[in-house]
């Protein structure tokens, strides 16, 4: 019982945050429509639905903080849509802040606490600030020849709807349309979306004439700045009769609503026939939320961790598949050729589907990268507006997917990233009129899918970074001795910038400085298995790329031999592999190194940093590997007695005992009930250089 | 023979609501070297046999490694070390007990020998761990005596969450 409540919470919980999501999309949309001098009450209306169904589901959870927000929410969205409020950049902005405070809200109420958010107060006073202002002055309606009858039956909205149209210069059209009732649905909506290209549908009413038993005559009531002809070309073919509301002439418009007056052109409307009821007639205006909940009717939302466990019996069954393989080999060898062939060609295509199955999981797993941007689209919104600076992003690729874990923890970094770009990269507005840029600064955000890894690059049109600067700094902190400045390669330079303590700015702005660097970025990128590179050129901009892989759930990987225990390591940091020459082995700096191509590679013995002992009766191996790992610019050769082939591998994570033990990410399965464990090439590169850099530092410090 | 019955019914008694009669808690004992020790029944998920067990380099010395059972990654702890006990090597009659913690980790304790599952009354539970060494007593609830046996009862969760 308790179960089956919480599990309803954690279901409102998403739906919230889905819901939030796509008022922040909405709220995105109006703001750019708004830059653009547009209008689009179409996006207003969108928003208040969200909030709307926000609004009862808080209700229905008990959630009092989320419910207070959006009640208010909801009244200023109204009168938004109402064009009581006119909508303006500083409504914008608060109505950004709510946003924001769903995020707090939610996660205060999931926690079940009863802490108050003053700060929803707050928001609520400043809505209530905003007061409402109903728009006066003689009706603008009252130039056309309308049907009193049906101005009676518009709602407010409708109504609102219908002035500013007509405010706007737009002209007024009855299309006259015959449905049959069973395909009404269908075919209005068809005569929506063609009229929607024209101009706004604002309502539609049955005329009440009796056509036929199976059809209806709707009258739908089009604000157009399209001509007759225009309209007839595209609509006239569904058998739709377009007629032009005619404006009335100066001496017979009356001042104000006078009913006396009957339009010639429009007949009269009857009151809806009895058995229609309005909510048939206008669902969308009259139920909100009910075009979300169709879309949510062709999907289930799914926990990971049911996924998660599903892929590890899709692990099991793959232990499963390789103990049949090694029996079919067996009774092959046994001389039993005919039974072996058999089971082999079961197991083969045992495999196969094995493998759809593991694919359909993964792609059930994966989200397109659009969430993470919608998030950041808000955020450069909002520092861009607090810092003075106009900014415009590009996005492209929004529809790349990634797994959903990857999808979550990339949202921090990215946004750090961008906050980077916008404080340090993108200059203000009169630095760039100086050397001729566009006032507005762009940020663009790509995303596309390269084989089994996603890139995403950000990219700023801004002054670039200052190489010099970023090398000063590093020789202050000692990350650089003097003498190998002039050695050190572009790409070695723009590096730096991901080395500890290294910002070029000496004050740190609110944004950027708040103490995360942009080596915690690297970090939490290389904790994806991802890979992070940033090239720029001065008064040009700088592009940050981020190379991913498509999944975590499964990687593919190199098992290695060292000491008789094998290793599994992620194939994403693997260069290439070669045997090991001893003779090419030579000391410098108090580690072993070779070179390969021409370039020094340090050599870790993974044997000695790991300390394993012989096992018992084993032979010391003849050849030894050296497998090239690479992190971002620094690559490292790990030294080890054998490779063992490739194998797609389900990492598990150690328990919390071993969480203390560095250079592992993990273990996995082979297929002889044995464990391995799975490299951390990143770590281990991170452990093995830092060594050299101390090293550095006391010669340093002695020299 | 009214009597016999009696003594019948409740040792029966006993034996069925087990764990739920009031101060009647049930342990599961097992061997280290000659000494017995047992912990909490219901703390135990599985015992298994000794799988292969994977050494994790780097790890603290009391932990064996880890090992999979049935496609979940558990921890093996030496039981012996991490009671500062002389270590010996696995036999054919070692066992691994299973134990989930809270942070979600399946922690598997080696042990050279399981034994049975013991019934301790409270009046059967003598709370002093101030006789034993010190590496043992803050792992040691008290010691049974059930049937003039002695046997070490530990307590699972301060060893596998410290």
């Amino acid at each position: 019982m308790a179960e089956g409540v919480d599990k309803a919470r954690e279901e409102f919980f998403s739906e919230a945050q889905e819901l939030v999501e796509s008022l922040s999309r909405n709220l995105l949309a109006l703001d750019t429509a708004l830059r653009n001098k547009q209008e689009d009450p179409g996006l207003v209306n969108e928003a208040f639905r969200a909030v709307h169904t926000l609004k009862g589901l808080a209700g229905l959870f008990g959630a009092k903080r989320v419910g207070t927000l959006s009640h208010r929410l909801e009244d200023v969205l109204d009168s938004l849509r109402l064009g009581r409020l006119p909508l303006t950049e500083h409504v914008l902005d608060l109505l950004f802040r709510a946003v924001e405070l769903y995020g707090d809200a939610l996660s205060v109420e999931r926690t079940r606490s009863d802490d108050p958010l003053p700060a929803i107060d707050g928001l609520i006073d400043e809505f209530a600030r905003l007061g409402s202002e109903v728009p006066t002055g003689g009706s603008p309606l009252a130039r056309f020849e309308l049907d009193q009858a049906m101005l009676a039956v518009l709602t407010e909205y409708e109504e609102h709807r219908l002035k500013t149209c007509v405010e706007q210069g737009l002209l007024l059209y009855r299309v006259r349309v015959d449905f049959a009732l069973a395909t009404i649905d269908r075919a209005l909506e068809e005569i929506k979306s063609r009229a929607k290209s024209h101009g706004e549908v604002i309502t539609y009413l049955p005329t009440g004439a009796s056509t036929g038993a199976d059809t209806i005559e709707l009258d739908l009531l089009l604000a157009s700045g399209s001509s007759l002809a225009d309209l007839e070309a595209s609509l006239g073919n569904n058998g739709a009769i377009i007629e032009p509301i005619r404006l009335r002439r100066p001496e017979t418009a009356p001042s104000g609503t006078s009913p006396s007056v009957r339009p010639r052109s429009l007949p009269s409307l009857p009151a809806p026939a009895p058995g229609l009821s309005l909510s048939e007639r206008a669902p969308e205006a009259l139920e909100p939320g009910v075009a979300a909940h169709k879309n949510i009717a062709q999907t289930v939302r799914v926990d990971i961790r049911k996924l998660d466990a599903l892929m590890n019996v899709v692990g099991e069954l793959a232990i499963v598949k390789n103990a049949l393989a090694r029996l079919g080999e067996r009774i092959r060898a046994e001389g039993g050729r005919q039974l072996g062939s058999e089971l082999h060609s079961i197991q083969r295509s045992f495999d196969r589907r094995l493998g759809e199955m593991q694919n359909g999981i993964l792609e059930v797993r994966m989200v397109p990268l659009g969430q993470v941007f919608d998030r950041l689209a808000r955020v450069v919104r909002q520092i861009g507006r607090e810092m003075g600076k106009d900014i415009r992003l590009v996005i492209t690729g929004a529809e790349t997917e990634i797994d959903k874990l990857i999808v979550e923890e990339l949202s921090d970094p990215l946004m750090h990233v961008v906050r980077n770009a916008i404080d340090h990269g993108i200059e203000v507005a009169e630095e760039r009129l100086r050397v001729g840029k566009p006032l507005a600064g762009t940020i663009a955000l790509n995303a596309f899918q390269k084989g089994n890894h996603v890139v995403i690059e950000v990219e700023d049109d801004g002054h670039g970074i200052n190489e010099a600067a970023i090398v000063e700094r590093a020789v202050a902190l000692g990350k650089v001795h003097p003498e190998e400045v002039a050695q050190l390669a572009r790409s070695e330079i723009f590096n730096l910038v991901f080395v500890p303590g290294l910002s070029t700015r000496k004050e740190a702005s609110d944004y950027s400085g708040r103490g995360v660097g942009m080596d915690v970025v690297k970090t939490n990128i290389s904790k994806l298995g991802g890979v992070i590179d940033l090239h720029s050129e001065a008064e040009i901009g700088t592009k940050l790329t981020i190379t991913l892989p498509v999944t975590l759930a499964i990687v593919s990987a190199l098992l290695v031999r060292v000491v008789g225990r094998v290793f599994a390591m992620p194939l994403t940091s693997v260069a290439e592999a070669i045997t090991l020459d001893e003779t090419q082995v030579r000391m410098l700096d108090g580690r072993e190194v070779m070179t390969l191509r021409g370039v020094t590679l340090p050599i870790c013995r993974l044997g000695r940093v790991f300390g394993l002992a012989p096992l018992p009766g084993a032979v010391m191996a003849k050849r030894q590997y050296v497998v090239v790992a690479t992190l971002g610019s620094r690559r490292l050769g790990f030294a080890v007695d054998d490779l063992q082939g490739q194998q797609d591998i389900v990492i598990k994570p150690l328990g919390k005992s071993l969480s203390n033990v560095r250079g592992f990410s993990g273990a996995t399965e082979l297929g002889d009930q044995r464990v391995a464990l799975v490299l951390d090439p990143a770590a281990l590169i991170e452990e093995m250089l830092r060594g050299s850099e101390t090293s550095r530092e006391r010669r340093l410090g002695y020299g | 023979m009214a009597d016999l019955a009696r003594t019948r019914h409740s040792s029966l008694a006993r034996r069925t609501t087990g764990s739920q009669q009031a101060g009647l808690r049930e342990f599961l004992s097992f061997r280290l070297g000659n000494d017995a020790y047992a912990v909490e029944l219901a703390r135990i998920r599985e015992i298994v046999s000794s799988p292969p067990v994977t050494e994790v380099p780097r790890s603290p010395s009391d932990i064996v490694g880890i090992c999979s059972v049935r496609g979940l990654l558990v921890t093996v702890v030496d039981l012996r070390q991490r009671l500062g006990l002389e270590v010996t090597a696995a036999t054919k009659l070692s066992r691994i007990l299973l134990t989930n913690t809270d942070s979600g980790e399946v922690v598997g304790l080696l042990v050279d020998e399981v034994r049975h599952v013991i019934r301790l009354s409270s009046a059967e539970i003598e709370v002093s761990g101030s006789v034993l060494g010190a590496d043992l007593s803050d792992h040691v609830l008290g010691v049974g005596r059930p049937d003039g046996d002695f046997v070490v009862l530990l307590d699972l969760a301060s060893m596998v969450e410290s």
